[in-house]
C-alpha cells in the first residue's frame, strides 16, 4: 500500500473494477442458476457425491457430527434461548403459559430460518468456498476447463442442486430441534405443565407458516451455495488465498441470507399477518 | 504456543486427533492469558488489529443489525397489533434488539467477519513459515501475535454490540413509526418497559466473551494450520464453524444467567 492520497484515476479505476466486478458475479450467478438442469442431467453421479459430502462434512468437522450435528446443535441453542428469554419475559406480565404459542410462532417464522441460514453459511457454504478455491489454486480448473468440461456446470450447479437437496432433511431436523429445545427447557426445567405447553403451542402452529418457512430455507441455500461457490471460483493468491475467499464469501453469504429472510417474511406476511387470536 | 506432536510419539487412535486439538486449544489459552498482563505489550500491532477487525466487521454489522431486528419487530407486531397493542411495540423492540438480537448478530459478525480473517491472515502467516521465523529470532508469536488480536476481538465485540444496538433500535423506530403507524412517544416510553441498566450490562458481558472466545478459536485455527492450499481454506471453514457453536453455547448460557441476576 502507497501512503500517498488517492488520486482521481486511482479512484475512477476502482470503481470501474468494482462495477465491472459486480458484472461478473451476477453473470456468475446466473449462468450456476440456470445450468441447474443440466447439472442434473450431465453429472447425477457428482450431485450424489456432494449430497453425501455436505451432509457429513469433511475432515475436522465430520469427526464431530458432520452439518447435520452442528446445524442441529445451532438451532438447539437458539430454541433453547426462546425458552430462556421468552419464559422469564412473560412470566414478568404473568402470562407465561403463553411460552408453546411463542414457540410455535417464532421458532418457525424466525428463529429456525434465520439460524439455519447462518449455518448453511458456515458449513455447507465455507466447505464449499475452501474446495472449489483449492482447485483454482491448484490449477484442477484450467484443467477441467481444457477438457472440454463446463466447469461452472460441474462445479457450481451441482452444488447448488446438491445443496437445495441436501437442505430438506437438514431444515426438518433444524426446525424440530429448535421445537424441541423450547419444549424441553419450558417444560422439564421451568417446571411449565407440558398440556398447557403442548395446548398453545399445537393452537397456534400453521402448517401454511412451516411451508414459507421451508421455502425461505431453500432459497438461503441456493444463495448461500452461489456465492460460496463464486468466491471459491474466484480465488486468487495462492494457499492465503484461499483463506480469504472464504472469509469474504462467509461475510456475503451472511449478509445475504437475512436479506433473503426479509424479503420473504415481508411478501409472505407484509399484508394479513396470517394471524388470527380469536379464530 | 500450538506445536505439533512428532510423528512417532503422535497418538494413532481416531479419537486422539481431536482430543490432542482440544488440549492444544487449552494450552494456547492458558498462555495467551498469562501473556497478556506481561510486559513488554505489542500495543502497534494491538492498533493496527483493532483496525483490521474493526474495518472487515462493520459493514457486516450495519447490513446485519438493521434488517434482523426489522425482521423481529415486525413478527412481534404481528402479534402486539392482533391484539391491540401495538403502543407496546417499543417495549418489544427494545427487548429483542439490547438482549437478543445485539449479542446474536454481534456474535455472527465476531465468528463470520472478524474470526475469518483472523483466521485467514495467520494461516497464511503460518504456511510462509513467519512464525517459525519468528521463533528462530527470539520472537514469541504468543506475545507478539496472539495477545494483540484476542484484545482486539474482544474490544471490537465489545463497540460491536453497541453499534447493533443503537442501528437496531434507530432501525426499528423508523420501520415501526413510518411503515406500521405506532405513535412515536409511545414507541419511546414503552423502550425501558422491559429493558434497563442490568441487561445492558449483561449483554456487554455477553459480547465480551463472545470476542475473546472467536479471538482464541481463531489464533488456534490460524497457527496449527498444515500445508497446501486446502488447509487455510479448511482452517477458516473450522473456525467459523467452531466459532459459532461456541459462541450460540456461551449465548444461551449468558442468557440463562441474565435472567437470574437482571430479571
Amino acid at each position: 500500500m502507497t501512503a500517498e492520497a488517492p488520486t482521481r484515476n486511482d479512484l475512477s479505476a476502482k470503481l470501474i473494477g468494482s462495477t465491472r466486478k459486480l458484472g461478473e458475479q451476477t453473470a456468475f450467478y446466473a449462468s450456476a442458476l440456470a445450468s441447474t438442469g443440466e447439472a442434473v442431467r450431465r453429472y447425477p453421479a457428482e450431485v450424489l457425491r456432494l449430497i453425501a459430502v455436505m451432509g457429513m462434512g469433511t475432515g475436522a468437522l465430520a469427526v464431530i457430527g458432520g452439518t447435520v450435528v452442528i446445524i442441529g446443535f445451532l438451532t438447539l441453542s437458539t430454541g433453547a434461548l426462546i425458552a430462556v428469554q421468552g419464559y422469564n419475559t412473560l412470566s414478568n406480565v404473568g402470562i407465561e403459559a403463553l411460552t408453546g404459542f411463542l414457540s410455535a410462532f417464532l421458532n418457525v417464522r424466525f428463529i429456525a430460518p434465520a439460524t439455519a441460514g447462518v449455518a448453511l453459511a458456515a458449513t455447507i457454504g465455507a466447505g464449499a468456498t475452501a474446495q472449489i478455491g483449492a482447485m483454482r489454486i491448484n490449477e484442477e480448473i484450467d484443467a477441467l476447463e481444457v477438457m472440454g468440461i463446463r466447469t461452472i456446470t460441474y462445479l457450481a450447479s451441482t452444488r447448488v442442486v446438491a445443496g437445495v437437496l441436501v437442505v430438506i432433511p437438514l431444515y426438518t431436523v433444524a426446525v424440530l430441534m429448535s421445537f424441541l429445545a423450547t419444549r424441553f427447557g419450558t417444560t422439564i426445567i421451568y417446571g411449565q405443565s407440558r398440556g398447557v405447553y403442548d395446548h398453545y403451542f399445537f393452537t397456534f402452529l400453521q402448517p401454511s407458516d412451516l411451508l414459507w418457512s421451508f421455502i425461505a430455507a431453500l432459497t438461503m441455500a441456493a444463495g448461500v451455495m452461489v456465492i460460496h461457490t463464486y468466491y471459491g471460483f474466484t480465488a486468487t493468491g495462492g494457499p492465503a488465498g484461499v483463506g480469504e475467499a472464504v472469509g469474504r464469501a462467509v461475510r456475503t453469504s451472511v449478509t445475504a441470507t437475512v436479506f433473503v429472510l426479509l424479503t420473504i417474511t415481508l411478501a409472505v406476511y407484509g399484508q394479513s399477518g396470517n394471524f388470527h387470536l380469536s379464530g | 504456543m500450538a506445536q505439533k506432536p512428532h510423528a512417532s510419539i503422535a497418538p494413532q487412535a481416531a479419537w486422539a486427533k481431536p482430543a490432542v486439538a482440544v488440549g492444544d486449544f487449552v494450552v494456547l489459552a492458558g498462555e495467551t492469558f498469562a501473556a497478556m498482563f506481561r510486559r513488554p505489550f505489542a500495543w502497534r500491532e494491538l492498533l493496527d488489529q483493532i483496525w483490521f477487525v474493526a474495518r472487515v466487521s462493520i459493514v457486516p454489522t450495519v447490513m446485519l443489525s438493521m434488517p434482523y431486528t426489522v425482521l423481529i419487530v415486525f413478527t412481534l407486531n404481528v402479534v402486539l397489533l392482533e391484539v391491540g397493542a401495538g403502543d407496546l411495540s417499543g417495549a418489544g423492540a427494545a427487548l429483542a434488539s439490547v438482549t437478543q438480537v445485539g449479542p446474536v448478530v454481534t456474535a455472527i459478525v465476531v465468528a463470520g467477519a472478524g474470526a475469518t480473517a483472523m483466521c485467514a491472515d495467520l494461516g497464511a502467516r503460518t504456511i510462509r513459515e513467519e512464525i517459525d521465523a519468528m521463533t528462530v529470532m527470539g520472537v514469541n508469536p504468543i506475545r507478539a501475535l496472539v495477545v494483540p488480536r484476542v484484545v482486539a476481538a474482544t474490544f471490537v465485540a465489545l463497540m460491536l454490540y453497541s453499534v447493533v444496538a443503537v442501528v437496531g433500535l434507530a432501525g426499528s423506530y423508523v420501520f415501526v413509526v413510518f411503515v406500521q403507524h405506532v405513535t412515536p412517544g409511545s414507541f419511546v416510553a414503552g423502550m425501558t418497559l422491559l429493558t434497563g441498566l442490568p441487561q445492558v450490562i449483561v449483554s456487554l458481558v455477553k459480547a465480551l466473551l463472545f470476542g475473546l472466545s472467536a479471538g482464541l478459536i481463531a489464533c488456534y485455527k490460524g497457527l496449527s494450520v498444515g500445508g497446501g492450499p486446502t488447509a487455510v481454506g479448511n482452517a477458516v471453514n473450522e473456525t467459523v464453524v467452531f466459532a459459532f457453536m461456541a459462541l450460540f453455547l456461551i449465548n444461551i448460557l449468558a442468557t440463562a444467567f441474565g435472567v437470574k441476576v437482571a430479571p
